[in-house]
């Protein structure tokens, strides 16, 4: 770490858009990155290793090169459990586990501290990687996305291994979605253009931040598509308390900072970043928060190198 | 109602139907289709695979996937667990019919049903049901 206790990383995946439009290849990604003042990188191997799932040394040797050309750090190399790749069963415990091996082998390779794993390893699995962990000199970190947050049965216990046989080598990276207390503009626009009307979304909205009961405002007149929104509504954005952090900070390696659209380079209207962010330095972190804009699946035309200035922007009043 | 994943448009990339020949016979045509998502997939969660040209279904024998370098039937598909399809890469949908397509336009509409292969925690995977439709424009050339 430099002189900053909190420095800001991106993750490529922000980039998502152009990358699949092929407005900006893998390098383009890297350069605009650091271009806009970040100082390392998250991967996410399923995206951008083109011989995923098993890169060759090569590959990774030449994508080490070009974070060096860059002057970026390689931070976070994010895996996924994909239990479901076969039609036939489920993986099985060991292919999770050999799978997941590989990922902390050909990040190593390329030079990364950390691997990104999902929720759905599932405990066991999570405490059996320890001495992989302790072998390579690798951290196995995993993502507390909405819907799940501190309390949940599986993340009392995940968090229990990251204090004790896995301190040091296990940890949560909490995704800032578990803190979004209202739609971002580019869902709104997706709920009026599946039909929502606009004037019972205006008023399920207010309802809403007015935290009127669910049960209430179902009440209004609503078909039953609008229902179901709503209802989606108020299960996602039922935000975790910021407090929950004193929970999850010690056991925190790195951080997703999550956002979907940013108006301006003052504030997120969704996510309280202005509440987040002194709590996350009053608690004494030390490490990266990684840029992570979301949008692109809600809609893909968006000016995503200014959304990530914007979010700079944010970030740098407070950290 | 799935709102976000809006990728479906990437279905159908902007390409030229191309005519398949073996020999002097023209024997099909091909139709370059892309992965619609933000990330890459194992072919083997691909659940269907449907075509239809001018408004008409192609049946799947009639059908051939070609990704990496090797070709598959469609009934093959659930196995290859093994094949990755980078999301940056083009599949071909070969199809067999005697001397291809009529230079010009044509109407092209996939649909691709898909697990998402790491959404199964709660016991049920999402499926994705992603449908493009495009004019596209059929070359002539000698391939």
């Amino acid at each position: 770490m430099d002189k900053e206790r909190i420095q800001l990383s991106a993750s490529l995946y922000s980039l998502s858009s152009y990358y699949i439009k092929e407005i900006f290849s893998l390098e383009d990604c890297l350069r605009e990155i650091r271009d806009y003042g970040f100082k390392g990188i998250e991967i996410v191997a399923a995206q951008m290793v083109p011989e995923y799932p098993n890169p060759s040394d090569k590959w990774l040797g030449e994508f080490k090169e070009l974070l060096d050309k860059y002057e970026l750090k390689p931070i976070c190399y994010s895996a996924y459990i994909d239990y479901g790749i076969r039609s036939d069963r489920d993986l099985t415990e060991e292919e999770i586990i050999q799978f997941t091996l590989n990922d902390m082998i050909y990040a190593k390779k390329a030079g990364f501290p950390l691997v990104r794993t999902q929720h759905s390893i599932s405990p066991a699995i999570y405490e059996k990687m320890i001495p992989h962990c302790e072998r390579l000199d690798i951290k196995l970190a995993i993502e507390m996305h909405h819907p799940h947050h501190p309390r949940v049965d599986v993340w009392e216990k995940y968090i229990e291994l990251m204090h004790t046989k896995g301190k040091g080598y296990l940890g949560v990276v909490p995704d800032f979605s578990i803190f979004q207390v209202r739609p971002h503009k580019l869902l709104v626009e997706r709920l009026l253009k599946a039909g929502f009307r606009k004037e019972q979304l205006d008023r399920v909205l207010e309802l809403h931040e007015n935290k009127v009961p669910l049960n209430e405002t179902l009440k209004l007149d609503l078909n039953a598509l609008e229902k179901e929104f709503t209802e989606s509504i108020y299960e996602k954005f039922n935000p975790t308390p910021i407090e929950e952090l004193s929970t999850l900070i010690p056991v925190t390696p790195y951080i997703h900072g999550k956002f979907y659209y940013l108006e301006n380079g003052e504030a997120d209207e969704c996510i309280p970043y202005d509440r987040i962010l002194p709590e996350i330095k009053r608690l004494g972190y030390e490490g990266y928060i990684a840029a992570e804009y979301e949008g692109h699946h809600f809609n893909m035309d968006i000016d995503v190198p200014g959304q990530l200035r914007r979010y700079v922007s944010i970030c740098s009043k407070y950290i | 109602m799935v709102l976000d994943f809006q990728y479906d448009e990437l279905l159908l990339p902007y390409r030229n139907i191309i005519n398949k020949r073996a020999g002097d016979v023209c024997y099909g045509y091909a139709i370059q289709i892309r992965y619609p998502s933000y990330r890459g997939t194992f072919v083997s969660c691909i659940e269907k695979l449907e075509l239809q040209v001018d408004g008409k279904s192609i049946p799947e024998s009639d059908m051939r996937f070609v990704l990496n370098g090797k070709e598959f039937l469609v009934s093959q598909l659930g196995e290859l667990s093994k094949e990755h399809w980078f999301v940056l890469d083009t599949a071909n949908i070969v199809v067999l019919r005697d001397n291809g397509l009529t230079e010009g336009n044509h109407e092209i509409s996939v649909r691709m049903v898909h697990r998402i292969p790491y959404t199964g925690y709660f016991g049920q995977y999402l499926v994705l049901d992603s449908v493009n439709t495009k004019t596209l424009c059929c070359r002539n050339y000698i391939n």
